[in-house]
Parts: structure tokens; sequence; C-alpha cells
């Protein structure tokens, strides 16, 4: 994940180089470093290295670095000759190369070959089959074809073999998200949360699905979760007080006319709708009274 | 059903909203909400605000905005009138059970609620040709209760109120103006960022 002093940098960075102040390659590599995608801007100061013979010589060894860079920028840009021939240099260069193999099979991707491209893969997989970076792009090729349950499936394999990639695992939970599958997303996240219990946004997330499985028992459980990233936050969160709110007024509507020890906390609620009340008046004044109208009608139809 | 006769009147602000977003975030799925109000035959659209682009299918983040944006259009007279998606995938032009379970839900309040899905082909040719139709699908509900897809007989349902929209679309595009849209997915981050966009249209 990316920082906000880590974007503030590169943004910084990127209007330098914008407006031609220089600096290109090392806002290049900062771009790898945090895997960000800005594919149209690495294609753009990319090639103006590369097309300089003098600037491209002076970066020595991590010359190639850069073909490979510009090319995965270009397919995304769908600009494919560009791809092509960076691909072909690298190629040259490094004949036996999987690193090469790989590009070639992402180009096949993106010109929408999709069954070579899948052959591809699976003859690299053949001679490494622990290649992570080859097992996402057949999660990615499925993806693209809409498959979701073969992405699902290829996942879930790769997860037998690598389960500490967490990343791999918020994937997972996310395309059980957009298919309404909230069950198995909520295994995500309990997965997710053993791994890295102080991370405030698997809790959130995880909050999130029970809240929209919804059920008394979920309801509460939701609650606790919007809680604990309350709590890791620094009280910071403005979706988990939101989701404070919500939790009590449906928790609310379910046990109405049961018993009042059922009734836990009222005064959590409070807490939160004083927060959001603080920090909308501090920082989105003019949003106060629609917070507030809508805190309300929260509150009155608990 | 007098819903065939129904037609739909967006205005260019609610209309250039929506697209901004969508090409704001290309490579995921995102959604919006329609702003109007009913007269007779004709629902118009007088506004929009643009929803989420991440985790499009939990519930918690949809019903803090839609009830935030509820309690303020009201003052202004304007009730949440449908929906608007966008796929993630460039060559998906089929409408997801998110999009038609949200649909649903506005649905049950305002039964003339319409859906509107992002025409990625149309979008594409858009700085070729002179079509000055939406580039959006209109789904409206039928009688037995699905979302089907409305004008495809040519007499187009949706209609833009100010004719040259997408010239000033395309205007709005070339200029990277999509950069500037804000939704509520940027809001709940940070709340200082405005889901009304004041300052897209100055």
């Amino acid at each position: 994940m990316v920082t906000k002093t880590e974007e503030t940098q590169l943004n910084r960075l990127e209007g330098q180089v914008e407006n031609g102040g220089g600096g290109a390659w090392d806002y290049l590599c900062f771009v790898r470093k945090l895997k960000v995608r800005r594919s149209d801007k690495v294609l753009k100061y990319g090639l103006s290295i590369l097309n300089d013979p003098k600037k491209r010589s002076s970066l020595g060894p991590e010359e190639w670095t850069l073909y490979e860079q510009v090319a995965i920028a270009a397919m995304d840009c769908q600009c494919l000759d560009v791809a092509k021939d960076c691909i072909n240099v690298l190629q040259k260069r490094f004949p036996e190369s999987k690193r090469v193999g790989r590009l070639e099979g992402m180009l096949l991707e993106a010109k929408g070959s999709w069954t070579e491209a899948e052959k591809a893969y699976l003859s690299l997989l053949e001679d490494n089959p622990l290649d992570q970076v080859i097992h996402k792009r057949r999660v990615a090729l499925a993806k693209a074809q809409g498959n979701m349950s073969e992405a699902i499936e290829f996942i879930n394999k790769y997860l037998e073999i690598f389960m500490a990639d967490s990343d791999t695992w918020r994937e997972l939970a996310e395309i059980y998200v957009s298919l309404q599958m909230y069950k198995q997303a909520a295994f995500c996240y309990e997965e997710l949360i053993l791994a890295q219990p102080t991370v405030p946004l698997y809790h959130l997330a995880y909050a999130d699905v029970l809240y929209t499985l919804g059920g008394l028992e979920n309801l509460q459980a939701a609650k606790k979760y919007y809680s604990s990233a309350i709590e890791l936050t620094g009280g910071k969160n403005t979706r988990a007080l939101f989701g404070i709110c919500l939790c009590t007024s449906a928790i609310a509507q379910l046990t109405k006319g049961r018993n009042k020890e059922e009734k836990d906390s009222p005064d959590l609620q409070s807490l939160a709708t004083a927060a959001l009340e603080k920090d909308y008046k501090q920082r989105a004044s003019d949003k106060v009274s629609v917070l507030g109208s809508a805190l309300k009608s929260l509150k009155v139809s608990s | 059903m007098a819903g065939g006769e129904l037609k739909y009147d967006m205005s260019q602000n609610a209309y250039i909203k929506l697209v901004l977003h969508a090409l704001k975030h290309r490579s995921s799925a995102v959604n919006g909400v329609l702003l109007g109000r009913s007269n007779d035959d004709v629902v118009e659209i007088a506004d929009s605000v643009p929803l989420f682009h991440n985790h499009l299918g939990l519930l918690p983040p949809l019903e803090i905005s839609l009830i935030m944006i509820e309690e303020y259009y009201i003052a202004q007279g304007l009730g949440i009138v449908g929906y608007f998606h966008a796929n993630e995938r460039f060559d998906d032009a089929e409408l997801d059970n998110v999009a038609k379970n949200i649909g649903d839900h506005i649905y049950r309040y305002f039964p003339q609620a319409a859906i509107l899905l992002l025409d990625n082909k149309k979008i594409e040719a858009l700085p070729k040709g002179k079509d000055r139709s939406p580039v959006m699908q209109l789904y409206t509900r039928d009688a037995s209760k699905n979302w089907k897809l409305a004008g495809s007989d040519g007499g187009s349902r949706l209609i833009l109120k100010e004719p040259a929209a997408n010239i000033v679309l395309l205007d709005f595009i070339s200029s990277q103006k999509w950069q500037d849209v804000v939704d509520f997915d940027d809001h709940l981050d940070d709340i200082t960022k405005d889901w009304l966009n004041p300052d897209l249209f100055k």
C-alpha cells in the first residue's frame, strides 16, 4: 500500500517532470518502487529516455529494466507497437529469458489472443511451477474474459501454495464482493485479520461485509469490528464511525419490542455521532446540516 | 403499462459528471445516482452524484451516501430517480446483479426509476462521429420485474436536454477534466472532498 507521504512525493515529482524540471528517471524508479499504475506518464517519460541514446546509455544495466517498464505501460495504453519494439530489444539481449517470455505472453493478452496467451503461460509454468507472477497473469486472463469462476478457481489454487500473500486474499475478497458472495468474502477477511491483526482496513472491510450479510448476530459482530477499526485509527475513520450508526440503527430495528437488556451500549452511537459532527464542523462545515439530518433519520428509524 | 411512453430527459451537467467519473476510474466499475423529478410522462434528470469506484457490492457506504444525498436534494424538490453504472471491463455490456439490486431498491421508492449503463463502444466512437445521442443505455423495469434494455426499437427514450452535450463532453475529456471529479468514496476517505462537485462546471 502507498502511504500519504509517498503519494505526495510521487505527485510532486510527477509535476516537476511534467513542467520540464527534469527527474524523469527518478520518477520512473519511484513508480516502480511503489508499484503504482501511471501508465500514460511512464510511457511518455520512459520513451523520452529510451529515444535519446545519450540518456539511455547513461543508465547502464538499468536500461533493460526501463525497457520492461515501458513495455508494460505501453500495453496498458494499447500502444502495442511500442510494446513490441521494447520486447524485441529485450528478446535480442536475453534470448532465453523467462522474464521476457512473460512479457511476450502479456503482449498476446493485450492483443486479446486469449488462447495463445494461456498457452504461453502454461509452458512457462511447466519450466517453473512456482512463478507467482505467471499464476497471477492467468487469473488476470480469466478476469479479462469475464470468466469469474475460473479466476476464483485459479486464485484458490494459488493460495493453497502461497497462503501468506495478503494482496491475493484481498483480490479474492473483492471478487466475491462483486459477485455478492458475501460469506466467502467474509472468510477472506477473517484470514487477513488473522494474518495482520493491526491493519484497520481489514477490520473495516470485514465489518462492511458482515453488515451487508445482515441478521442480528452479523450486525453485532460488525459493530465490534467497526469499533476495532476506530480504535486502530485513533478515532479517525469516517467509514467506521458511520458504520457504528448504521449498525445501532439496524440492531434496534431488529430487537424492537424485545428485552431492553439486549440494547447494549447506546452511548457507542452517541460517541460516534459526536465524533462525526465534530469532524464535519471542522473540515466540511457546509455539510454539517446534511449530516445532522442524516444521523437524525437513522435515530428516528431505530 | 404506461411506462412504455415514459421519457427520461437528462441535463448536460448530470450527464457529463457521470461519464467523467467513469473515465477517472477506467480500470474499475463505478456507479452513481440520478436526481430529479417526474412530470406526467417525463422524468427529468436534473443532477447526479458519483458514488463509488471500489467495492460496489457493499451496503454500508451505499446506505450512508443515499441518506445524505436524499437529505441534501430534498430541499431543492429533487429525489433519487435512478442509478448509473459502468462496468469494469470494456467489452462487458451486461447489467450485473449489483446494479440490478440497487435499481430494485430505488424502484421501491420511485417506480419510474431508470438504470443507465455506460456504453463503452459509444464513448470510444465519440471523437470520430457526430453522434448526439447519450453514451449510455437505458434500462427500465418491465411488468415481470426484470430490468430490460429500452429503446432498442430506435425511438430513444433517453434524451439529452442540451443537444450539444456530447460536444461539451468531448471538450471536458480533452482538457482532462475527469481528474477533478469527486465521488462519495473520496468523500468518505477525506470529508473535505465534496461529492457535489461544485467547481467542476465553473
